[in-house]
Parts: C-alpha cells; sequence; structure tokens
C-alpha cells in the first residue's frame, strides 16, 4: 500500500466533496466520493491495510461532517466487514461492484445516523430519501471511479483478492 | 541491523481503531470541532476556489434574472427592515414618549466574514466562515446575509466559526410574522424551508408575508427580516392552527460573505 499517495486521493476527494461536488449534485442528491474510496480500498487491499485506509477514510468524512466519530466507527466496520467479504466472495465485476456500493452506503449511513443521534445531532424526516439517493448515485458512477484510483495507488485490479 | 517490525493482529488492530473512534465520538464537541475548525482553515483557500467554481458553474444553469436577483433581494430586505424598524420606533415613541431611541446597529460592531464551505445539503444546513474568537465572535451571536438574518453562530473556533442557518432541523429562532404581534417559534426544515406551528388559525397569515427575527438583547436589538412566508396552510394533526412554511429572504447558497453582529463590542458574550 502507497499511504502517501493514499493521503493525497483522500485529500483530493474530501477537498471536492466539500466545495465541487455541487456541480453534479442532482437536487439534494450528492455523489460521495469517500463511500466510493472505502469500497475501492476494502476490495483492492489487505484486510489490516483495508481496515486502517477504512478509518482514515471515516475520519476525513466526519471533518467536513456534522460531528466527528459517527463515520469513523461506520466506516471502519463495514470497510472491515467487506475486505473479509471479499476473501469469500469476488466483487470484480461493476455490477456486485455498484451493488456493493449502494449497500454499504445505506448500511453505513444508517449506523452513521444512530451514532449521530446518540451525540444530540437531530434526525431529518427525509434523511432516509437523500440516503438511499446519495447510495444510488454512488453506486452508477462510483465503479467508473475504480480504474482511476487503481492506476493513481499503482493497484492491478484484476487480481481477485491479497491476503 | 534489520528493523523491528510490529506485529498486531487483526482484532487488536481493530479494536484500537474502534478505541479511537469510539473517543472522537464521547469527546466534548468543543474538542472535537477543533479538527473540523483547523481543517477549514487549513484548506480554506482550496475549498473557497472550489466553492467559487462550483457557484459560478450552477448560476450558468439557472435562467438569467431580468434584474439582478441580488441587488433586489438587498434592497428587498432592506426596505422590509426599514418599514419594520420605522413601525417599531413608532411604538416606542408612543409608549415611552420623550425617551431618545438608538438607531438598530448603532453601537454594533460588524464583523464580516468570508465563507469557507456551504452545506446545503437537506441534512444540515450551515456555514463554515473564516472569522472567530479572535474576531471577537462568540457563540449566539446572529448573521446576515444581505440585510436580513440567516443564522447564528454555533460554534467557534480561534479564526473560524460555524453559522447554524434558520433552515437547518436544529435551528430554532423566535420570531413574528408580519403585522402579528405574537412571538413563535420558526423552526429549521433542512430543505432550505423552515416551519412556524402552533399559530391559531384566528391569526391572519398571507403568503408573501414577511418574517421577522424577533429582538434578542445583547444579540440582536432591532427585529430583522429573515424569510418570507411561502405555504401557509392548516396544519393536519390539529386543523386550528397554521402550518406556515418560511423561505429566507436572500439565496444563501449564493453567498459569498456573511456579517455578524456583535451588538456589545466591549463586552464578551457567552
Amino acid at each position: 500500500m502507497r499511504w502517501f499517495r493514499f493521503g493525497i486521493l483522500v485529500l483530493v476527494a474530501i477537498l471536492i466533496q466539500a466545495s465541487l461536488i455541487d456541480v453534479i449534485a442532482l437536487t439534494t442528491i450528492k455523489l460521495d466520493l469517500l463511500l466510493i474510496l472505502l469500497v475501492f480500498f476494502s476490495i483492492y487491499c489487505e484486510i489490516k491495510e483495508a481496515m486502517i485506509a477504512s478509518f482514515c477514510i471515516g475520519f476525513a468524512a466526519d471533518l467536513i461532517g456534522p460531528v466527528m466519530g459517527p463515520q469513523i466507527i461506520s466506516f471502519t466496520i463495514f470497510g472491515t466487514l467487506l475486505a473479509y467479504l471479499h476473501r469469500i466472495i469476488s466483487i470484480r465485476r461493476m455490477p456486485y461492484q455498484s451493488l456493493v456500493i449502494a449497500l454499504v452506503g445505506v448500511l453505513a449511513g444508517t449506523m452513521a445516523l444512530v451514532l449521530t443521534v446518540l451525540k444530540g445531532e437531530p434526525m431529518l424526516p427525509n434523511f432516509y430519501t437523500i440516503l438511499i439517493g446519495t447510495s444510488l448515485y454512488s453506486a452508477i458512477v462510483g465503479p467508473f471511479l475504480f480504474l482511476p484510483s487503481a492506476w493513481w495507488m499503482r493497484i492491478k485490479t484484476h487480481r481477485f483478492s491479497q491476503h | 541491523m534489520a528493523r523491528k517490525q510490529i506485529q498486531v493482529s487483526r482484532r487488536i488492530l481493530f479494536i484500537w481503531l474502534m478505541l479511537a473512534g469510539f473517543i472522537f465520538l464521547l469527546s466534548p464537541r468543543k474538542i472535537t470541532n477543533k479538527f473540523q475548525f483547523v481543517f477549514a482553515r487549513i484548506f480554506s483557500r482550496p475549498m473557497s476556489v472550489g466553492r467559487s467554481i462550483s457557484l459560478s458553474v450552477r448560476a450558468r444553469q439557472l435562467p438569467i434574472d431580468v434584474v439582478s436577483r441580488w441587488e433586489y433581494d438587498k434592497l428587498q430586505n432592506h426596505l422590509s427592515n426599514v418599514l419594520e424598524q420605522r413601525e417599531e420606533i413608532r411604538r416606542k415613541i408612543e409608549k415611552l414618549s420623550g425617551v431618545r431611541e438608538r438607531g438598530s446597529l448603532k453601537g454594533a460592531k460588524i464583523v464580516i466574514a468570508d465563507v469557507i464551505t456551504s452545506t446545503l445539503n437537506g441534512v444540515r444546513n450551515e456555514l463554515i466562515i473564516n472569522r472567530g474568537k479572535d474576531d471577537g465572535i462568540s457563540v449566539g451571536l446572529y448573521v446576515l446575509g444581505i440585510n436580513n438574518v440567516i443564522g447564528t453562530i454555533s460554534a467557534v473556533d480561534s479564526r473560524t466559526s460555524r453559522v447554524r442557518l434558520v433552515t437547518d432541523s436544529s435551528s430554532k429562532i423566535a420570531v413574528k410574522i408580519g403585522d402579528l404581534e405574537i412571538d413563535r417559534v420558526m423552526e429549521g426544515a433542512g430543505d432550505n424551508t423552515a416551519k412556524i406551528k402552533m399559530l391559531s388559525t384566528k391569526h391572519r397569515v398571507r403568503v408573501g408575508d414577511s418574517v421577522y427575527s424577533r429582538k434578542n438583547p445583547g444579540f440582536l436589538d432591532s427585529a430583522m427580516i429573515i424569510g418570507k412566508v411561502i405555504e401557509c396552510r392548516r396544519d393536519e394533526e390539529n386543523p386550528s392552527l397554521w402550518e406556515i412554511t418560511v423561505v429566507p429572504a436572500c439565496e444563501i447558497e449564493k453567498l459569498n460573505d456573511v456579517a455578524v453582529i456583535i451588538m456589545n463590542p466591549g463586552s464578551p458574550v457567552e
């Protein structure tokens, strides 16, 4: 794992997510670049690397989120689970990757919501509409961003997994 | 000499990471906010550039106004404020004849701040601005857009602050509608609107009525416009009450700078 390249990639993603992502937003539905990176690194890295990468991406997501903590926890849990799952089931084809992004987006988002509410933030009635919309939007676009991410990280995407 | 490599099992690593996550979650927001503010401060430049690009691209996608929307909002809000201040002053003159009334913002310090990031995504409605404790800003101060109240300061760092917009779901602010002399609480709905409930239908409210923030001594010495009523319908649960929908009096997502009102610059407000 090239951690320096990883840091730059996450930094660029977080800056785009915090400012430029509105350009391609569909009303209140926005592409979640950090969710896409979470799935990418969970699929293409070793389990330990995937754990650390998920933690770092969760930390980055919380830096531009309402409170610190919820996304660190949810991203670390689902990133780790996905890394283990990838040892059993291959997630190489784009439709499967889309499905995984959508599922992880909804599950990690729900867990982050619960933790955010526990910390005293209010819950909105339209939260699930936004969450599902964001997850589906990211699921459609996500697999297409895997290739440039793999090129930048010097990861060979054709291999099954690393153990 | 061979480098000693620390071997940590996956289970231990996972526990460490989760522990770190829970420490962040359970730490007071005063501490964890510092991480967010430091990030916003360090990367304020690229985020501001990105936001400007985003705004310019979105502006091209919108239909062109016949007159400048910004100018229209500015003058309309100024007019509403002046009318409301005039009315308030008239009432006070009648009540306290002979007592001199000071101007609404006379003596107040106005701090102009650039918007670093804006989050208007249906879940949260807030801004991060590049002014903080060092500039005299404290929690609770009112923030103006184009002569209208857009929110209050919810967290401060030395050089950055977070503005909770009136449309944020956690925002609650005392308001009055048009000519009605009744205070009600306006709650943000999260979707760039706010709701006013608990107002009896015996009061006449019309679409287009101005909504003013109530004066709040030490924070806002005079009522100022917040928004306009865009919908007024009977509450589904209690038909004898109105459910009023309000939109901000300016397009908050297009603001590049805002003004923070420090009513009593000499005495810090906590």
